[in-house]
């Protein structure tokens, strides 16, 4: 008996010592959760000897940092996903094991989508680990439409004609506003890429630091000169900084949402009325540019042990595979992330019968890879989103008529206060 | 004393356990904080550099900090005076003999047992724009349209109103039991002497209240400046713009968001001084007013 003890006593542990755990913290909340753990679960299945172990960390910035935090005190986890805006910091943090490196030279990157690869790619090597990449579309409420007797296969494709539409929608009581943003900040980059504008010097800070930006230039006040102008005649209805602005889009307060496309799986189950997606608006006269990508990637951290890391690869190669970015696709809405998994998805007829998944890619694939077009990299990111969060919010609540003067000068003032988070940005990090 | 305590050592390690924990909780943090504040830090802390006063001479020269500090005192004169005068009328009423009066007590005090996070959520629910019912309730019989995400005022509103309702319970506690050691002859007193309950309330009830007045007020206050920061969190992120940005938001937003740690110490040694000096203000003038019996 005792003997029968040890001997089970000795198999357990050599089973719990020979399970190397994989810490893999995210921020992917609401329905993004579960399709998290249906790609973890199907990891740790196929693998008995690995255990990842996902957890909800909270938002993007209260996951990055938390992981700051713990790699201050030594705890940090294995992967940590974070969003686009942490690149340059996590770059410089001196606290990454880049992805280079765990796949050696040799592997060929070739099929991960273009545009994703350039954004995280630095200096022909790749960082973070390419995971929910999406990009910003708009979504609008057919039903309304027709309620307001505007034709529900138009959508608006220009500033004006969304402003105009946007009235009729409010006038005619088919809704109380017209449209609302989600990430309102990453919306107005948006809106300098697809314009082929910089939002920064130094090529959005890809050539080298940024240490000016450019948003309080003409273009960048002649945008939210006519945010504000929505605002007044409330075709714009501010819905808060993340996903809140979803709710007011689903309980039909406003007809259009410019939001993440990693929403539409959400929005579509959810919404109890038609709801088609299009291309951002644009205003014209201004150079063809292209949508940024946005969302997040995987950094893994350092100070592991090489089976860990061998262990991480894993796992990403396990992301990396056609079906599981297939299926991480359909239940979200972010990219899929591979050139492979869009032909199966295209293949089963996916994007046939589910035509607005389809929209943010054909919207990215379709603009240009201008270098104004290939995202913004800065220091200090995160406190620069909220900066010009902060600005848009005060812009919004201008009662005057002086559209652009006003629009000048938060904008002018945001940047004063951005170019300081710049400046010190390069104090710790040299240019 | 030595008679109680025949060990000289003992007393000493009676203390110990509470003197540790206020040594690495308090005291450690906040010399590490004073250090930093001299400081710009990496995100990842791995580098830093001596700035010298810099943090500081940017917090006075900044407008966004001004402000936050003007926000906040509005904030904190509000959640004080409608905490007390609200709290004390709802403890008068509270003291009468009333049939199920236990209920009553309980439904108001429970405000003080959720936590800040339920308690944002509740208020964010019932402002909400698009589904609210305070929202719906004034759009429907004064058709205001209110929405605090786009208006600042609004939103200041809505968190002073939340930050109050949420210490009433707090306050309730402690004016019931400040209204219970009045002695009911000096009230029976008056009401044979003809005074009417008003002057009753004003004459008798306040100024044997305000020990528990005066120390409410300095909770209050601290409360206001410190303890806010979950329901603005949950509510409004210190938004729209910068309205409802108090200064342990602002705080909490330069050092753990945007992982400006430096600037941030420096703003908590700024805060915490300015909360010792009105403190002490309030113990200067405020105390001179307060009838010990």
């Amino acid at each position: 008996m005792k003997k029968l003890l040890v001997l089970v006593l000795l198999c357990l542990s050599i089973f719990a010592f020979g399970k190397t755990t994989i810490n893999f913290w995210h921020a992917m909340s609401g329905s993004r959760l579960g399709a998290v753990d249906a790609i973890v679960e199907g990891f740790n299945a196929e693998n008995p000897d690995i255990e990842v172990v996902a957890q909800f960390t909270g938002s993007y910035a209260e996951t990055l940092t938390k992981a700051i935090a713990s790699y201050r005190a030594g705890d940090q986890p294995h992967i940590v996903q974070v969003y686009e805006v942490g690149l340059q910091t996590m770059l410089d943090s001196g606290a990454i094991k880049p992805v280079f490196e765990l796949s050696g030279p040799d592997y060929d990157w070739g099929d991960v989508i273009g545009p994703i690869l350039d954004y995280y790619t630095v200096g022909d090597q790749l960082y973070s680990m390419p995971f929910n990449s999406s990009s910003a579309i708009l979504y609008y409420n057919k039903d309304i439409f027709r309620a307001a007797g505007l034709d529900p296969n138009e959508p608006p494709s220009t500033f004006e004609e969304l402003y105009e539409m946007g009235k009729k929608i409010v006038e005619s009581g088919a809704a109380q506003g017209g449209i609302s943003f989600g990430w309102p900040a990453w919306v107005f980059e948006q809106m300098h890429s697809v314009h082929g504008q910089f939002y920064a010097n130094n090529e959005n800070g890809r050539a080298a630091k940024a240490t000016e930006v450019f948003f309080n230039d003409d273009f960048g006040v002649k945008v939210l000169a006519e945010w504000i102008k929505w605002a007044q005649a409330k075709v714009f209805l501010y819905g808060g900084r993340e996903y809140d602005a979803n709710q007011a889009f689903l309980s039909k307060q406003v007809a259009m949402l410019i939001q993440s496309t990693s929403s539409v799986s959400s929005i579509e189950s959810k919404a109890d009325f038609e709801m088609g997606t299009t291309f951002l608006p644009s205003i014209p006269g201004y150079p063809k540019g292209n949508s940024v990508i946005g969302g997040a990637t995987l950094w893994v951290m350092k100070g592991h042990t090489d089976d860990e890391y061998e262990a991480i690869w894993k796992f990403f190669q396990y992301l990396m595979r056609t079906e599981v970015t297939a299926e991480w696709h359909k239940s979200t809405g972010y990219f899929p992330a591979t050139n492979s998994a869009v032909k199966i998805l295209m293949d089963q007829g996916w994007f046939s019968e589910n035509p607005n998944h389809l929209t943010a890619f054909l919207q990215i694939l379709s603009g240009t890879r201008i270098p104004e077009a290939q995202g913004v990299r800065l220091g200090n990111f995160v406190a620069i989103r909220d900066i010009v969060d902060g600005a848009i919010e005060n812009a919004i609540q201008y009662t005057g008529s002086d559209y652009e003067g006003e629009a000048k000068r938060i904008l002018d003032d945001a940047a004063e206060k951005t170019n300081t988070a710049l400046e010190e940005y390069t104090l710790i990090y040299g240019k | 004393m030595n008679s109680r305590f025949p060990n000289k050592l003992l007393p000493y390690l009676l203390l110990l356990p509470s003197v540790v924990v206020v040594i690495v909780f308090l005291i450690v943090p906040t010399i590490q904080s004073l250090y930093l504040s001299f400081f710009r830090v990496s995100p990842f802390g791995d580098r830093l550099i001596f700035v010298g006063w810099y943090n500081f001479t940017k917090l006075f020269k900044s407008s966004d900090y001004v402000d936050s500090l003007m926000i906040t005192l509005i904030f904190a004169v509000f959640v004080v005076i409608i905490g007390l005068t609200v709290g004390m009328l709802l403890s008068v009423l509270l003291n009468q003999r009333l049939k199920g009066l236990q209920f009553y007590r309980t439904l108001f005090i429970w405000t003080y047992a959720i936590s800040p996070a339920v308690a944002g959520t509740i208020w964010a629910l019932m402002f909400s724009p698009s589904s609210g019912p305070v929202t719906y309730l004034l759009k429907t019989f004064f058709g205001a349209e209110v929405n605090w995400m786009m208006d600042g005022r609004v939103a200041l509103l809505a968190v002073i109103i939340a930050a109050s309702w949420k210490m009433l319970g707090y306050n309730i506690i402690f004016f019931l039991s400040g209204l219970q050691t009045i002695p009911q002859e000096l009230t029976e007193a008056a009401a044979i002497d003809g005074a009417s309950s008003v002057r009753r309330f004003f004459r008798i009830t306040v100024p044997l209240l305000s020990p528990t007045t005066f120390f409410l007020l300095i909770m209050n206050t601290l409360y206001a400046f410190f303890q806010v920061f979950g329901l603005i969190d949950i509510m409004t992120k210190g938004g729209p713009g910068d309205a409802t940005q108090v200064l342990v938001y602002k705080l909490y937003r330069d050092g753990f968001i945007n992982l400006d740690t430096g600037f941030a110490s420096a703003q908590s040694i700024v805060l915490f001084v300015f909360v010792a000096i009105l403190t002490v203000l309030q113990f200067r003038f405020a105390e001179r007013k307060v009838f010990y019996g």
